[in-house]
């Protein structure tokens, strides 16, 4: 188990490590973001607003806002927010994570559970270990990679649609 | 050469001609008809496929994800007329494409800039979510189908398939088409055939009529209808024509046998009739009677009175004859004041009693030719009787006739002289 942790630590940094995501797959998560939304089910419309909230690091800089400031996500208005750390989060739906530590990542993923919020990253073996959603671009093509039983879990039913273009765990470690 | 054909074939082929040209027209419609049906069904078809792969399609699209929209469009393989497959992006980049294994390169690369164009002139129409845009060519269908992603156009989804099964299905209805117009063709020429006695047999019964009537002169002929219809007037108008000719015919006889003036036999028909009765006499073993007889000093008449009243006189005397014959008997005026009675049995008995009672008939008949005057005049009449068995001939008989006519008159007039023998014998004085 601890070999285990140890070595997604090191993938995890590795590719953290490597060079950033070009502007266009930044600009693709972006709206990749907004687009997911449409084909999950939250449990309650307990909110006003469309909370999207970006955990650790902003990589998309200015893009976020530019894209969602006149939108609307599920008839919603949107919010965009950025949480240092997890403390910061508070009612979210959408939470973008970019933690590089391991263990403030699990963290962060099973707060999103039982607060019943979606997680997006782009960190390799989110999906394996308990993130929902997890996007890859993978020689310019888009790879989209979702944990079924985490989504269960989180109270999150996930469209047909989506699930038939992703890559979807099942069985898998929460 | 239509001219030349009989009425009933004529009849033949212009219900043949006509049923041909309906046929034609209805086939032509009905060919149509099913043209555009299987057209519309085929499209139906094809945007029935585009809108079931849009829908899956959508999220493909909407995460750029290529490989999936390749395994959306895989599934086109089952359809073996699907022809091309397009998904383009929101950029108009292409996501990915399906091509039927069918499809040579030339012709891919024709139904793709075919589909470049379509695009190209429909691009305000594909702009608007529902604005499906297609297009039917001779060989192909194409249907572009926006697709839309929260109100946002993410990518157009292109659709090439084969008419092939349409075309298949338009000769198939073609080939029906022009085996059961043949076959109600040749069923409507059969009855044709048949029913065209309907309307040929009154006019062939006409013909047969008329020619009847042109071997036998029987203008009395008449023609029963057994229609109500238009043959029955055209009947109706033979029987009235025919009845009319004869007629006619009595009328131009009747010019032709008749004196004018008296209304009595004229001397054509008298010598005809002469002929006729000697031989019926001959025949039955009678005797035949014929008297001549010419009004006395008629020229005095005529000069004292003028012609009309000669005339009257003529016509006074010819209806005094006619009382003073029997039915059997034929009363002629031979011209002038000359006038021929032959007795049908008339024996020189008969003959006498007739020729008495013609003269004194006349003699004693005051003419009135005017309102309150009179003319009177008195008759000769020569006599021959010809006994059965007798020879001779018409000349002879009317000149023994006329002899003894001559003798009344060189005897005195107003009196009649019978003839006893051939012409060369004299006749005793009455």
């Amino acid at each position: 188990m601890r070999r285990r942790t140890l070595l997604s630590f090191a993938l995890s940094w590795f590719f953290l490590a490597s060079p950033l995501a070009s502007e266009e797959e930044k600009k693709l998560q972006a709206v990749f973001i907004g687009r997911f939304a449409s084909y999950v089910e939250w449990p309650d419309g307990r909110r006003e607003r469309f909370v999207i909230t970006l955990l650790d690091d902003n990589p998309f800089g200015n893009l976020l806002g530019e894209l969602y400031h006149d939108k609307r996500i599920n008839g919603k208005p949107v919010e965009l927010r950025h949480a240092r750390r997890l403390e910061e989060v508070g009612e979210t739906d959408i939470l973008f994570i970019t933690v590089a530590n391991f263990q403030a990542r699990r963290a962060a993923i099973e707060y999103a559970q039982k607060n019943g919020i979606l997680t997006i990253s782009e960190i390799k073996g989110f999906a394996e270990n308990g993130g929902i959603i997890q996007i890859d671009f993978v020689e310019q093509r888009v790879r989209i990679k979702i944990n079924y039983d985490a989504a269960m879990k989180s109270g999150l039913k996930i469209g047909a649609p989506l699930l038939s273009i992703a890559t979807v765990l099942r069985g898998e470690k929460p | 050469m239509f001219d030349r054909l009989s009425i009933r074939h004529k009849l033949a082929v212009l219900l043949g001609a006509s049923a041909a040209l309906a046929l034609l027209i209805s086939s032509a419609i009905a060919i149509y008809s099913t043209y555009v049906t299987e057209t519309e069904d085929s499209l139906r078809t094809l945007h029935q496929t585009a809108r079931i792969l849009s829908e899956n399609m959508r999220a493909a699209l909407a995460f750029h994800d290529a490989e999936s929209a390749g395994k959306i469009l895989a599934a086109l393989h089952s359809d073996p007329h699907m022809l091309l497959a397009l998904v383009s992006d929101e950029h108009g980049q292409f996501l990915s494409a399906y091509r039927s294994q069918r499809l040579s390169d030339a012709q891919e690369k024709n139904l793709r800039q075919r589909l470049h164009t379509l695009r190209a002139q429909h691009f305000a129409d594909l702009a608007r979510e529902g604005g499906v845009v297609d297009l039917v060519e001779w060989d192909a269908m194409s249907v572009l189908q926006p697709i839309f992603f929260e109100g946002q156009r993410i990518g157009v989804l292109a659709l090439a398939a084969d008419v092939a099964p349409m075309w298949s299905k338009v000769r198939t209805f073609i080939l029906m088409q022009v085996f059961s117009s043949a076959i109600a063709l040749a069923l409507l020429l059969y009855f044709s055939f048949r029913l065209q006695a309907i309307f040929t047999r009154p006019i062939l019964e006409l013909i047969a009529a008329m020619r009847k009537v042109a071997e036998t002169k029987n203008y009395r002929l008449h023609l029963a209808s057994r229609s109500r219809d238009e043959f029955d007037d055209l009947y109706r108008g033979f029987n009235a024509m025919l009845s009319e000719i004869s007629d006619r015919d009595e009328r131009l006889n009747a010019l032709a046998t008749t004196d004018a003036l008296t209304g009595l036999f004229n001397r054509r028909l008298a010598l005809e009739t002469l002929q006729a009765m000697a031989k019926r006499a001959q025949r039955k073993g009678e005797h035949l009677g014929v008297i001549m007889l010419d009004i006395d000093f008629f020229k005095r008449v005529n000069d004292r009175y003028g012609h009309a009243v000669g005339d009257h006189v003529l016509k006074e005397v010819a209806r005094v004859l006619r009382a003073c014959t029997r039915e059997v008997d034929f009363v002629a005026r031979l011209g002038g004041e000359e006038f021929l009675v032959l007795c049908d049995n008339g024996t020189p008995a008969i003959l006498e009693a007739m020729a008495e009672r013609i003269r004194s008939s006349i003699a004693a008949h005051r003419i009135e030719y005017e309102a309150g005057r009179y003319v009177q005049v008195t008759v000769s009449l020569g006599l021959y009787s010809i006994a059965p068995g007798e020879q001779g001939d018409i000349g002879q008989w009317l000149v023994s006739a006329d002899e003894a006519l001559y003798r009344a008159k060189e005897t005195g007039r107003n009196r009649f002289v019978i003839a006893t023998k051939l012409p060369d014998k004299a006749g005793r004085d009455a």
